[in-house]
């Protein structure tokens, strides 16, 4: 299997004492070259704390996590493979584009990091409008600043100022969670496009299973730090394997039809004790067998989840 | 009919301009009914609640229009009147539910306070009430609720007890503005749950504002579709999502991505909406609308029955003939 990425075991933990938070517990998962790989949980579910890893911003507190079989972390230091290869654009382009910053300087900022040769080779005028032509901005817009375009359009930039290092590998946070619907189709069709042009991977963090479905060949779901269910999107969204995943389908309203029938969490129940199922105290259909957390195993091929049971039904 | 909003106009007066918000907007709501409104951002669907409300800002002028309440112009009542009307007749929920409670304040005394103001009961029965009103949105032990601050409770719960505090008086309409984005997908879920079901046992009215289609099909009985200021379809949930007239929600549908959808392309709606400050003297969705021709450019389409009870404003039938 051609592994783009790999994390192993990998932990998240912030603050201590009391107020210590394990954000991501005993994550295993890879991304292969050239997909998109989707990761979707609620608020808090670690989806993206994974990002940050990935991209530098964040250290994981345990575990290992390989880039083209390189470890992307040594003790606590982050070894970029090259820089530029790894980019990530992030949910509001309001706030993660300078203000004060033209569209020009705002593209061509991560070229700095690169040696001057690439810098120079890469930053050229006609390279720039190209990019910039290929996102669906205009040349006379880089000398603009952000205040002066629309919400889709400063996705646009970010996109090329992801896009103007020749990245292999790019983490999508939400990157249309603050669209309005048609802007988020022009945008999201943009980024399918990419993909295909420059042979891209991606990550593609959403709360949005709509849009992960549409956007992503495979996909990861995680419940409050830990990745219960890992699959091929289109089947494991019409027939999901782990309670959590049938939940968040069914809670998510459809113009048509729901594919998934409906099912809520159940009453909170009393903690299981320390060995138990991640998900017990909510799970609708949690046994007394779920007092031991289930291994995260295989259940077809490329198919994984977190559960006792098949498809959250009680046989095994 | 409870609410009768007719031809309302609002413009904001601003540095850069006047701003022309809302254009001959009309919208009813019967008792017990719930509408929804739904459009993307500026689409005016907001400023359509706040001047239910009577609580725009102060640069906003009603140019056209009045809204009726129960037989009452709202828009002819003094401030005293409108304090009146509000929160005790028309209750509100907004998207965020952190700002909408007291952050010093037990939970329980916020309602208490609600209660003793609109019911005129004492301190200690609206303090009885207060906790009747969590049970009745479903919280847990609302006795130990009741004790907490905001800041203790979850966002699900927060928005639970902003839901307690508009019903508190309690109302005969509802407005919602966005009261459910804040949340997670599965909270969100509960929420709207919640709702339909105190809408059905009370009888109140709920007005509910969103960008999410989805969320109208599964709370609304009929819905409003705006568009830069003005209500371009309305009828029944089912009439409007399943055949959907009108070139914009047709292309609002085509662009959402959903689960239960067979697996087509989005097509995305090119183009953006018009700025405001400068309404075209035709169709506002021209500009952005395939089916577009001269006629639609020089004259502004008014709402029509196609149906009974199903209004589209465009030049255009379904099939593109003339309407």
């Amino acid at each position: 299997m051609d592994d783009m990425i790999r994390l192993q075991q990998v932990h998240k933990q912030f603050g201590k004492g009391k107020q210590l938070v394990t954000a991501v517990k005993e994550a295993d998962l890879a991304i292969r070259r050239g997909e998109a790989f989707g990761l979707v949980g609620e608020s808090g579910s670690g989806k993206s704390t994974i990002g940050k890893m990935l991209i530098g911003l964040e250290s994981p507190t345990a575990g290992a996590i390989t880039y083209l079989d390189r470890p992307l972390w040594d003790k606590g230091q982050y070894r970029s493979p090259r820089p530029g290869e790894i980019q990530i654009v992030f949910q509001d382009p309001q706030s993660s584009l300078d203000p004060r910053m033209t569209v020009k300087d705002i593209i061509v900022e991560p070229l700095h990091a690169l040696p001057s040769a690439e810098r120079k080779e890469k930053g050229t005028q006609a390279r720039l409008v190209s990019l910039l032509r290929r996102v669906g901005l205009k040349e006379e817009h880089l000398s603009r600043h952000p205040h002066e375009f629309s919400g889709g359009q400063r996705q646009r930039i970010a996109i090329a100022r992801a896009l103007i290092t020749d990245p292999s590998f790019l983490v999508l946070d939400e990157p249309t969670s603050a669209l309005d619907v048609s802007v988020q189709a022009q945008v999201l069709n943009l980024l399918k496009e990419l993909q295909k042009e420059r042979n891209l991977t991606y990550l593609f963090i959403s709360h949005n299973m709509a849009v992960i479905r549409y956007m992503c060949d495979r996909v990861a779901v995680m419940y409050k730090g830990h990745i219960v269910e890992v699959g091929p999107a289109r089947p494991m969204f019409r027939e999901p394997d782990h309670p959590y995943t049938r939940i968040l389908l069914s809670s998510l309203p459809s113009v048509y039809e729901p594919s998934v029938p409906a099912g809520g969490f159940a009453e909170p129940a009393a903690d299981g004790g320390a060995n138990a199922c991640s998900f017990y105290s909510r799970c609708p259909s949690r046994q007394n067998a779920c007092l031991q957390a289930p291994a995260f195993a295989e259940k077809e091929t490329g198919w994984s989840s977190a559960c006792h049971f098949r498809g959250g039904r009680a046989h095994v | 009919m409870l609410l009768e909003i007719k031809d309302l106009s609002v413009e904001f007066h601003g540095m850069r301009g006047t701003m022309k918000a809302l254009h001959n907007v009309s919208l009813s709501v019967d008792k017990g009914e719930i509408v929804g409104i739904v459009g993307e951002s500026g689409s005016g669907k907001s400023v359509t609640a706040l001047s239910v409300l009577g609580l725009l800002d102060k640069n906003a002028v009603v140019t056209s229009g009045e809204i009726r309440y129960a037989g009452r112009n709202l828009l002819a009542l003094g401030k005293k009147e409108k304090q009146a009307v509000r929160g005790k007749q028309i209750g509100m929920v907004f998207q965020e539910p952190m700002t909408a409670l007291h952050p010093t304040m037990r939970v329980g005394k916020q309602l208490a306070q609600v209660i003793k103001r609109h019911r005129g009961v004492s301190g200690q029965e609206a303090e009885r009430l207060a906790v009747h009103a969590l049970r009745e949105v479903h919280i847990h032990d609302p006795e130990l609720v009741a004790r907490k601050y905001p800041f203790e409770l979850s966002g699900g719960m927060r928005q639970r007890v902003v839901i307690a505090l508009a019903m508190a008086a309690p109302p005969e309409l509802l407005i919602a503005d966005e009261s459910t984005t804040a949340l997670d997908v599965t909270i969100q879920h509960e929420i709207l749950k919640l709702m339909k079901e105190l809408s059905e046992r009370r009888g109140t009215s709920i007005v509910f504002i969103t960008h999410d289609l989805g969320i109208v099909a599964q709370l609304c009985d009929r819905v409003a579709v705006m568009y830069a200021g003005e209500v371009v379809e309305t009828g029944s949930t089912a009439d409007v999502l399943r055949s959907p007239q009108h070139p914009y929600t047709q292309a609002l549908l085509h662009a959402l991505p959903d689960l239960a959808d067979p697996d087509e392309p989005l097509l995305a709606i090119g183009g953006e909406v018009p700025d405001l400050r400068r309404r075209p003297a035709g169709c506002s969705f021209a500009s952005r609308c395939s089916r577009a021709t001269e006629e639609c450019r020089l004259g502004k389409p008014r709402l029509e029955e196609r149906k009974p009870g199903h209004e589209v404003a465009c030049w255009k039938g379904a099939d593109g003939s003339h309407g």
